[in-house]
């Protein structure tokens, strides 16, 4: 019960006045790029990044990760009175969401989303309480080989899992790793890959990908589709949140099915995105109502959010444990880890126990903080969406700009952000997936290197991947998931299909 | 007009380009094997042949599979009532500095759009220019770029 006395250490830590007021800043913020089309968690974060510079770092993970769940709540919001999904993840919840609200439900229909997105949440982070520091006890013995094999599983699980064509991923994933690998090489100390341009020794920050990839491409996606913002009525009655809520354990399975989706998919970096799809997937065919899926069907609000927020809260601890961000977000999040000088792994279960702990309990306050102040603000950020597109765009399109050129002062660096902008659109049009992208330019300077110091360890065998039991299991576990497409797709060649996935 | 194949394969040339480029460049670092271990080119010159042979499948997959008009004109003027008044913003930073060109873009998007009074667009103008200035110079204290004409008046 080692863990449940230093979560409770953790509470003391994130229960100061201070704490609670980042909290409720974080998940305002975050609530606010999450209803925001173009802004999202990623962008939200990285924007915050250099606000937090001068903070502890406990105090500067607590505002970064209630943001990024206010920005979870936040994009269920519109996803369900607009029909327009504030952020990616929570496409599949406007499938069933918008329909409940729509026929004259709305409050239901919110209530609904937020109890089962609060109870995926829940799960994710009981699940870092009780199994973060057991892996991270494991990966303390972790020497290069392994980090390597764990890299390349995670990588791998993108292509098998992440359900964008494996081709595209994989373009995507090598595209964020030559990236990383722009500028002064870790290992020997030179120049690579400049192009010609001095300046590019520095490298490419993921905060300009982020801003051009996440910011101006999503808005370009969100203005070629119009939107026409339909209001529902956006009052929120409290006797039907408080009797839906209520209600919820009737749900019970499909809640915990959902949140076993959605935390496996958060650790194995399958992401939320494709945790919300899948688990609407699957409950849409377990379903007897299946029918009834589309036309505002509890439990096709369930299902999406509860994997939704168990992805987003479980994909930190990879993050946490073994230094492998679980979405992008978390790679946002990893790369502030580096930036305030920590060092993201196992280690930081030893040397960093205040911040670790003072992290996980944090993770259950700001959900809480997240439901209340998610339910208290609907009406004021609905209202929002009611500004004009034409005013935002201009605002957001400044913000990126102006985060893209704080990061080092560098006009190069808005240029690469428009650059990022335009591929950003292109991929989000052609199911290119972006997580991927980001996540190969935060960590593949260190996946390189555990390749490298791997080599120099068996003077160049590729045998090294294959001398212990770990690792072997871990390289073909990662082959395995990479396989997983084609495999599916023979059984699926095999078998008559009988139903198309929304 | 555009069709899917045409963008497919637009951005499969843009992928497929910047693998070529990764590759030429990872030569200059050394592949393979030396004293030193695994040399700094190598892992590049990978993940450039990865790239590029990835964008070749998706170019023919593209051409092959993705048949449909996927923007229509009013959506490519949507895109570009957008795209090109952002990158104008964009590319007169060096010559006119940040907070004048925030300003101008916010007072000709809401001029653009309201046709009228100007007045509204003329404090929104005002109003984004000093809001960047509180947010960033005091705050952060970000210095944001003042362009050629900054220079010239000497800030």
């Amino acid at each position: 019960m080692e863990n449940l006395e230093a979560l409770m250490h953790g509470f003391g830590i994130a229960l100061s006045g201070n704490h609670i007021f980042l909290m409720v800043i974080g998940v305002l913020l975050g609530i606010l790029v999450g209803v925001l089309p173009g802004l999202g968690a990623p962008n939200g974060v990285s924007l915050l990044l250099p606000l937090t510079f001068g903070m502890q770092p406990v105090s500067a993970i607590i505002l970064l990760s209630s943001m990024y769940w206010g920005a979870l709540f936040g994009g269920s919001v519109t996803s369900i009175l607009f029909n327009i999904p504030g952020e990616p993840s929570s496409v599949a919840t406007t499938f069933d969401g918008y329909p409940m609200a729509r026929d004259g439900r709305p409050t239901t229909a919110l209530a609904t989303a937020f109890g089962s997105a609060a109870f995926g949440a829940l799960v994710g982070v009981v699940l870092i309480t009780l199994a973060a520091s057991w892996v991270a006890q494991v990966a303390l013995a972790f020497g290069p080989p392994e980090y390597f094999a764990v890299y390349f599983l995670a990588f791998a699980s993108f292509i098998g899992m992440g359900g964008s064509p494996p081709i595209k991923t994989l373009v995507s994933l090598a595209i964020g790793f030559a990236l990383a690998a722009v500028g002064i090489d870790t290992v020997s100390g030179s120049v690579r890959l400049t192009m010609g341009i001095d300046e590019m020794v520095k490298g490419v920050s993921f905060v300009v990908a982020v801003m051009g990839l996440f910011g101006i491409g999503e808005l370009m996606i969100a203005v070629e589709e119009e939107f026409h913002v339909k209001a529902i009525s956006s009052k929120v009655e409290w006797r039907e949140v408080f009797r839906t809520l209520v209600g919820l354990p009737k749900h019970g399975w499909a809640l915990l099915r959902s949140a076993a989706i959605g935390c496996w998919m958060g650790i194995t970096p399958g992401g939320p995105t494709a945790a919300s799809f899948m688990s609407y997937g699957i409950a849409k065919r377990l379903s007897p109502r299946r029918a009834n899926f589309g036309k505002g069907e509890p439990e096709g609000i369930v299902a999406p959010e509860a994997a939704d927020h168990a992805a987003g809260t479980s994909a930190l601890l990879p993050m946490l444990s073994l230094g492998i961000p679980g979405s992008a977000t978390a790679a946002v999040m990893m790369g502030g880890l580096m930036i305030w000088g920590l060092n993201p792994g196992p280690m930081l279960f030893v040397e960093q126990k205040d911040f670790v702990w003072g992290l996980i309990a944090s993770m259950y306050l700001g959900n809480v903080v997240a439901v209340v102040l998610v339910l208290l603000t609907v009406p004021i950020f609905a209202a929002l969406m009611r500004v004009p597109f034409f005013i935002i765009a201009p605002v957001i399109v400044i913000i990126c700009t102006v985060g893209a050129y704080s990061v080092s002062n560098s006009y190069l660096d808005v240029m690469l952000m428009m650059g990022f902008g335009v591929l950003g659109y292109l991929f989000k049009k052609l199911h290119y997936p972006l997580a991927p992208l980001v996540l190969a330019i935060v960590i593949g300077d260190k996946a390189e290197d555990a390749f490298r110091q791997s080599m120099l360890m068996s003077k160049g065998s590729l045998g090294i991947f294959f001398a212990k039991p770990l690792v072997t299991t871990l390289i073909l576990l990662g082959a395995a998931l990479l396989l997983m497409p084609t495999i599916w797709r023979t059984i699926g060649r095999m078998m008559p299909r009988s139903e198309v996935k929304p | 007009m555009v069709s899917g194949r045409s963008l497919e394969a637009a951005t499969a040339l843009i992928t497929g380009a910047f693998g070529a480029a990764v590759i030429v460049s990872s030569l200059d670092n050394g592949i393979g094997w030396s004293a030193a271990g695994v040399e700094s080119g190598t892992f590049p010159l990978i993940v450039g042949l990865v790239i590029l042979a990835g964008s070749l499948f998706n170019l023919v997959q593209g051409w092959l599979q993705a048949r449909a008009v996927i923007l229509g004109p009013s959506e490519f003027r949507r895109l570009a009532i957008l795209f090109v008044p952002a990158a104008v913003f964009v590319g007169v930073i060096p010559l006119i500095g940040m907070y004048p060109a925030a300003a101008l873009y916010v007072f000709g998007a809401l001029a653009w759009h309201r046709r009228g009074s100007l007045l509204v667009p003329v404090l929104a103008a005002i109003g984004a220019a000093l809001a960047l200035y509180l947010m960033f110079e005091k705050t952060f204290q970000i210095s944001l770029p003042r362009g050629a004409l900054g220079t010239w008046f000497g800030f």
